[in-house]
């Protein structure tokens, strides 16, 4: 336990959802399993995120948690934030990524094209695949 | 220019104060204050659906099709999320693209002439039920429509619906409406004003909720304030739930002045609701018995469609008629062990002092409430402000009863503490899944399959 108490994390959720409840547990829940958390959490714009990675630029991983529906449309600014050089860490989206009850690859690939290095469907992948960005620094 | 002393949004134009005065004295209708003090002495609980649409002629239907499906003794209209957070240019953008996006009626957009149309389609009174930090501009509407109940609070309507407003910020707003509340008392026009204990609606511990609306209850009756329905979430385990609306009545003889009247209101169970069309009908029956049980005055009501949206009206009519059944003679003769609710009650009552003793010894209430959350000596859990700490931990103990497993920093004598703990205790984390997955499962009890 604790083996990645170094290893920061960047959790919030997406500009226009204010769940608040999953959030706080996955919080928790990656405290338990050891990493130092920066949670902005719920409505936060993508420029915050954004912010936060440069007070922590040895952060491992900007992690968004979607449940509205919005994710591609709150994520928009992601490519001009990459260009100028201001998100550099892997992105991770989780959550409910589009409107509608039915997932299709399309909407992954959407947002793979925004930038996105990682869309977790499950949130027990959380904590695993930060584990593994996190090994880098270790090394 | 002012209305009872809160500034008139320009374009809103409300008749003077005299003439709305006069208009609510002269309508044919009881009002809420009226009707809650009649339920209270006759031992009656009243029943009240949520509900509003963005379109004007449809809320006119939905209005007239509850009362008449159902006759529900008062009926809400439920504000979009726009006008709660003031944003009235997209309310009214909505309105004229498209008004089936707006989740609720933009009552400040559609004007006080037409909440005016709403009271009138209706013999019972209505409500308006919001979530809005900032409630000014839609009192005065609300007011000026001749709807004198109007729910919210400075603490309940922010930390559950905001990420940033400061609760000095809030808790300011909503005092100048508990002071024209008392500026319409004088003129013979009582305003109940309806605290929203439910708070996040998950998980919450019973001490919390009246923690929070004996602060606001206190910094109402300051102001003027005469008529009070404090509104506790059903949490699950009927005895906690019985004993936490008994303990209204008790907290409100010991916090409050005797100019002002309290009325214990019921919320049917806000968390994660089932799916199951049965599930969520039982889960309704169930609140309507502890609000029996509990001798609520007003009981709001779920529907079973909770789970997937906007109830229809159908649904609504249903949900109502499946409360009545709770209410009636048919399921006289059981109950919950008052041995019990005695001592979980006594174990409420002195939570809710630990937590408000010393906010309201401290000098100027507002600066009060506004420092003990910032230290976190008051606090709720999963709260979307980041002007709470949110570490306060609430599980389940064995009997589903809801406790607080990490008090955070809050303000508890050791005593309350160590009974939180004693009582989890045979809870323990389940299996390996630790601390979060077990809290996940409280939070869907309700929501979860049954097995066989």
């Amino acid at each position: 336990m604790n083996q990645f108490n170094r290893a920061t994390v960047i959790l919030g959720v997406a500009a226009s959802d204010a769940h608040a409840v999953a959030n706080i547990l996955i919080a928790e829940s990656l405290r338990e399993a050891g990493f130092l958390v920066v949670n902005l959490g719920v409505c936060t714009p993508l420029p915050e995120f954004a912010e936060a990675y440069q007070a922590n630029p040895t952060a491992v991983a900007v992690v968004v948690g979607s449940l509205n529906g919005h994710a591609y449309d709150d994520l928009r600014d992601l490519p001009a934030l990459r260009a100028r050089g201001l998100l550099g860490c892997p992105v991770v989206v989780g959550g409910n990524i589009s409107v509608g009850s039915t997932k299709s690859d399309r909407d992954r690939a959407r947002l793979e094209q925004l930038g996105v290095d990682h869309v977790l469907d499950d949130v027990a992948h959380l904590v695993p695949l930060l584990a593994g960005l996190a090994q880098p620094v270790f090394a | 220019m002012t209305f009872a002393g809160i500034p008139i949004r320009p374009g809103t134009d409300p008749p003077d104060l005299r003439s709305c005065v006069d208009y609510i004295r002269s309508a044919n209708r009881p009002t809420t204050a009226d009707l809650l003090a009649a339920a209270q002495a006759d031992g009656r609980v009243l029943i009240q659906p949520r509900c509003g649409v963005g379109d004007h002629g449809r809320m006119l239907d939905l209005l007239r099709d509850l009362r008449d499906g159902a006759a529900p003794d008062i009926l809400s209209v439920t504000v979009d999320a726009h006008t709660r957070l003031l944003r009235f240019a997209e309310a009214e953008r909505a309105l004229r693209e498209d008004p089936y996006r707006l989740n609720g009626y933009p009552l400040v957009t559609h004007g006080w002439r037409r909440g005016r149309e709403l009271a009138e389609s209706v013999d019972v009174p209505l409500e308006v039920r919001h979530g809005s930090p900032d409630p000014r501009d839609l009192f005065v509407t609300a007011i000026a429509s001749g709807i004198t109940s109007f729910e919210g609070g400075g603490i309940g309507y922010n930390l559950p619906y905001v990420k940033d407003v400061p609760l000095e910020v809030s808790l300011g707003a909503w005092a100048e409406v508990d002071r024209a509340c008392g500026v319409l008392a004088e003129h013979g026009v009582i305003v109940e004003r309806e605290l929203f204990g439910t708070l996040t609606a998950v998980l919450m511990p019973p001490s919390l909720c009246l923690a929070v609306c004996v602060l606001e209850a206190v910094a109402a009756a300051a102001q003027g304030v005469r008529c009070i329905s404090v509104a506790y979430p059903q949490g699950g385990n009927a005895v906690q739930d019985v004993a936490a609306l008994a303990s209204i009545r008790t907290l409100a003889a010991r916090y409050l002045p005797d100019t002002v009247t309290v009325y214990p209101v019921l919320h049917q169970f806000m968390g994660a609701f089932p799916g199951d069309p049965a599930l969520a009908d039982a889960l309704i029956l169930y609140g309507g018995l502890v609000a029996k049980w509990g001798a609520a005055t007003k009981v709001v009501v779920k529907t079973n469609q909770e789970a997937y949206g906007i109830p229809d009206a159908a649904a609504n009519i249903r949900g109502i008629r499946t409360t009545r059944v709770a209410l009636s003679h048919l399921l006289d003769g059981f109950g919950v062990d008052q041995a019990a609710v005695r001592e979980e009650q006594e174990w409420i009552e002195r939570e809710v002092a630990d937590l408000v003793d010393p906010v309201l010894q401290s000098g100027d209430l507002t600066t009060a409430i506004a420092a003990a959350f910032r230290s976190g000596r008051l606090d709720v859990p999963f709260s979307a402000s980041i002007h709470a700490h949110s570490a306060v931990m609430p599980r389940r103990d064995p009997t589903g009863a809801i406790r607080i497993a990490r008090p955070g920093s809050l303000a508890l004598s050791t005593e309350t503490k160590a009974r939180n703990e004693r009582l989890l205790r045979d809870a323990g984390p389940r299996g390996d899944e630790g601390f979060v997955a077990a809290v996940k499962a409280d939070i869907e009890r309700f929501s979860a399959a049954v097995g066989h």
